[in-house]
């Protein structure tokens, strides 16, 4: 049987983690094998170096670790707030504000699917297409009653949105004039 | 008066002796605090880290089950907390440049405070210890844990193996892998 470098039992041996049966076969292989014996002595030198710089690790106030392990502990044991507590005991609410999540993207999506495009020739003004973008896409005709969303922003105000109806429609007979 | 083992104790923490656990914690605080910053490299991160392995310890000790030492069993959770907050940081830290100027590798050696063991030689060991530590830094974490877990708590390779959860002979090559990147690492001369 051909024999190769013990080189993951140079560590062992250096330790003395070895069977007397290995450690006898690795000494005689260092002895005739100069780029092992380098490879033992380098070894050695970085095991040195490792605990020397490990040595050099100061310590924390014993103290106040533990007091910290306590205070963690304790917390982790405390009852949690009752909001929390709905949360987290209340998969049902979970379900339905993740499927509300889920409709929302959806919905967005279709619109960003079944939004009209651009006429070719025309080049209307940016305002105007995210204008007709949205609130022609959507079936959201309630909207085209309220000169309200003019301003875009206003969507990703959800107040206004959900007030809608509150609002008293604009007179548009001025505009229509000019 | 009878010194009671780990086992003896951990068993007890299980059954919420709070006694227990405060031995526990005493006899094996120093060990842990100092494994984890070997493993990490950072006292912050150590300290808590280890302190997780003792909520852990304090919270499921029932868990153990008396097939290997206590300090096995300790220790592999000190050992998979390292290593599973060295992965989920790695993407931070490369993110992430330190400006931590003892990371640097060009930057001038730091003057020591005091003139003992001589000012040239200090800055010296300083090099050679941030070379280290950079060369630490390219190791995975199990040869990290591996090699670290030779030097610093002289564990054999079968409990290395038992720690890792792996063979002896993995656990070998680990340490020999590690060794090997270790030396080359140190040997090249400073960028």
């Amino acid at each position: 049987m051909r024999y190769t470098h013990p080189r993951t039992e140079l560590a062992p041996y250096l330790r003395g983690d070895l069977s007397a049966a290995e450690r006898e076969r690795v000494a005689r292989h260092l002895e005739g094998c100069a780029r092992c014996r380098a490879d033992a002595d380098a070894y050695a030198a970085v095991l040195k170096a490792i605990a020397f710089e490990s040595a050099a690790i100061s310590e924390p106030d014993w103290t106040d670790y533990r007091a910290e392990i306590h205070r963690k502990i304790a917390a982790r044991r405390a009852p949690v707030s009752p909001e929390r507590a709905r949360w987290k005991l209340s998969p049902r609410l979970a379900w339905t504000s993740i499927a509300a999540a889920g409709a929302a993207v959806a919905a967005i999506v279709l619109l960003l699917m079944l939004g009209p495009r651009p006429e070719p020739g025309g080049a209307p003004p940016v305002e105007q297409l995210a204008m007709e973008d949205a609130i022609g896409a959507a079936d959201v005709g309630l909207l085209r009653d309220y000169p309200v969303v003019e301003h875009l922003d206003l969507l990703e105000n959800y107040d206004v949105i959900e007030h809608l109806d509150e609002f008293a429609p604009a007179d548009t007979t001025n505009e229509k004039r000019s | 008066m009878v010194v009671q083992s780990d086992e003896e104790l951990c068993r007890k923490v299980a059954e919420h002796d709070a006694a227990a656990f405060e031995a526990l914690l005493g006899r094996h605080q120093a060990r842990a605090f100092r494994l984890a910053c070997s493993i990490l490299g950072s006292e912050a991160d150590a300290r808590d880290v280890s302190q997780d392995a003792f909520i852990r310890l304090f919270e499921s000790a029932g868990k153990f089950d008396g097939r290997s030492r206590f300090s096995t069993w300790f220790y592999r959770i000190v050992v998979n907390l390292c290593i599973d907050h060295k992965r989920r940081n790695k993407w931070w830290r490369r993110m992430v440049s330190f400006s931590n100027p003892d990371d640097d590798p060009d930057s001038p050696p730091v003057d020591p405070p005091s003139s003992e063991p001589g000012p040239e030689a200090a800055a010296i060991g300083a090099q050679a210890g941030r070379r280290l530590r950079v060369a630490l830094e390219g190791l995975s974490p199990a040869q990290r844990a591996a090699v670290l877990l030779q030097t610093d708590e002289d564990l054999s390779g079968r409990e290395i193996a038992e720690i890792l959860e792996c063979s002896e002979s993995t656990a070998r090559v680990h340490i020999h892998r590690a060794l090997a990147h270790l030396k080359k690492t140190m040997k090249e001369p400073d960028r």
